[in-house]
């Protein structure tokens, strides 16, 4: 009887609010997909970092045999020379940290970046040899790189310096542009319908205001007052969590593995594992935000 | 069953306080008028024993505990011990007779067989049986203030609290209700009644207790509405 009266009570609950809880379902759909993709952006720009460095890094590129970037490159870089420019780098106070990276990391990094097609077969089109020893180098600041630059550049055994700044600023500036756009935008929104639903309850609870008065008298508990209003508020936010879970699904098919992806081949993108994680993100906050507010409002209603 | 201890309420502002130093005592199963002017204190008073507010000093209890040191989430049982009559019979409309009854309990968690038994039981106390299927708009306004006692009563509270329970009823209308809240009174209900309707008071010979700016200015066993001279 007392699940009865309870479902009666949502079903009437949300039947009488249809318009505001289809406002608060459309506002927590479209900020909830722009967090979603907020945050799939923050990965991608994390999956970006791991693979093509962040702009903060330096790669020092070493000597292969005959190498095509570096004329006076003859022979393999060696373990004196490797030596020798570690000894530069860690003396540099501008570096904050640096690694090297072996033949076979290098090629791991290729294939990333180009796809492993040109890396398999009976002929592939680049092989372990081909790839070089590098220095990965992180900045204490992306501005301040002069002095490790003239530290290395004209040392043995280096091939060429690549400033990670130069090439993937561009990229980071759009990751960043997307990223906090869509955070204000849902930041916004998610006020908007935290709002909403504060409307939604307080006009309910004035709708059943005499019911719940009566309730009061008789003695109900105040969580079965309140739960019909929780529970309002829970399946709005279902309903805007489900459109923007599909949402940012459809997003992650066709703008990153059938859009971008597609068109921009250096970069590697990310697909659904990282939906799965934005999505049960959206699941998990989407109840705290109506229900939280909810909670606060009817303690302010219907208080015994 | 009911105990105001030097009871003062004062609400927000300059004004006098609406219960001032208020020392009541109600026996189990006794009926009793409080009555005085508007503004005497008689609502603070039955809002008070409801838990709706505490009082500024002083204790109220009901069955020997005291319910201004109750924590909130006891107070709905202390609630289901209270049962409420009001003179707007506040029924909701979109329930007949029957469900607004039945409301009653289920929103306190009763199961769906006990509320079938005990509702048809208590409409046949305040002699609606034939009427349960009717809206409220369809009863007049005694029958309507019969349905409210039956709400208040269907879950055999110990205290009815009846806050001008006549005040829209026409005299002899009256009459049937005041019947039926002694008929109730005498199963063992206690019943405390805030009114301003003389011939009620005067009709039924219990004990009155008078409030005059938040004080009790008199307390008679058998006593009329005015003061007998």
């Amino acid at each position: 009887m007392q699940l009865r009266h309870v479902s009666t009570n949502l079903r009437q609950g949300l039947r009488r609010n249809a318009s505001m809880h289809l406002a608060v379902v459309l506002t927590l759909f479209v900020s909830l997909s722009l967090a979603g993709i907020g945050l799939m952006m923050s990965k991608q720009a994390e999956l970006t970092v791991d693979v093509i460095g962040s702009e903060l890094q330096i790669q020092v590129v070493l000597c292969l045999p005959d190498d095509p970037q570096n004329a006076s490159c003859t022979s393999e870089v060696t373990e004196e020379q490797k030596s020798a420019i570690a000894t530069a780098i860690d003396d540099n106070p501008e570096v904050a940290d640096f690694t090297f990276e072996t033949k076979a990391e290098s090629l791991e990094k290729l294939k990333a970046l180009l796809g492993p097609e040109q890396f398999e077969g009976p002929d592939p089109v680049f092989t372990v040899e081909d790839a070089p020893q590098a220095v990965r180098i992180t900045l204490k600041d992306p501005n301040d790189f002069d002095g490790t630059v003239d530290a290395v550049a004209n040392l043995d055994g280096v091939s060429y310096i690549t400033l990670a700044k130069d090439e993937v600023k561009p990229i980071f500036t759009l990751i960043d542009v997307l990223q906090y756009s869509s955070w204000g935008a849902a930041a916004a929104l998610l006020l908007a319908s935290i709002l909403l639903v504060a409307n939604t309850i307080r006009l309910t609870a004035l709708a059943r205001r005499k019911e719940i008065e009566i309730m009061r008298l008789v003695g109900a508990s105040r969580i079965f007052i309140a739960l019909p209003f929780l529970l309002e508020a829970l399946v709005t936010a279902l309903l805007g969590v489900a459109l923007a879970v599909g949402a940012v699904a459809a997003f992650t098919q066709f703008a990153l593995i059938g859009g971008l992806s597609e068109v921009v081949r250096a970069l590697p993108f990310i697909g659904w594992a990282e939906w799965a994680e934005t999505s049960l993100v959206l699941v998990v906050v989407a109840p705290i935000l109506t229900v939280v507010p909810t909670l606060l409002l009817t303690r302010k209603y219907l208080r015994l | 069953m009911i105990r105001f201890e030097k009871v003062t309420k004062s609400y927000a502002g300059p004004d006098k306080p609406a219960l001032n130093q208020v020392t009541i005592n109600v026996d189990k199963g006794e009926f009793v008028f409080l009555v005085g002017a508007s503004g005497s204190g008689k609502s603070t008073a039955l809002r008070l024993l409801l838990r709706e507010m505490r009082p500024t000093t002083g204790r109220v209890y009901v069955a020997g505990k005291e319910i201004n040191r109750l924590a909130t989430w006891k107070v709905p049982r202390l609630r289901r011990q209270i049962g409420t009559v009001f003179q707007d019979f506040r029924l909701l409309q979109n329930k007949n007779v029957s469900e607004n009854v039945a409301f009653a309990l289920q929103v306190i968690g009763r199961s769906g067989r006990d509320i079938k038994r005990t509702v048809p039981e208590t409409l046949e106390l305040v002699g609606l049986s034939d009427k349960a299927n009717r809206m409220p708009e369809e009863l007049s306004g005694g029958e309507q203030q019969r349905v409210a006692i039956a709400r208040a009563m269907v879950n055999h509270p110990m205290i009815l609290i009846a806050d001008e329970p006549t005040g829209n009823l026409d005299p002899a209308t009256s009459v049937g209700i005041m019947k039926l809240l002694d008929r109730i009174n005498a199963t063992g209900t206690t019943v405390l009644m805030a009114t301003h309707d003389h011939g009620v008071v005067d009709q039924m010979r219990k004990r009155v207790i008078e409030l005059d700016h938040g004080r009790v200015v008199r307390d008679e066993a058998t006593g009329v509405y005015g003061f007998q001279h």
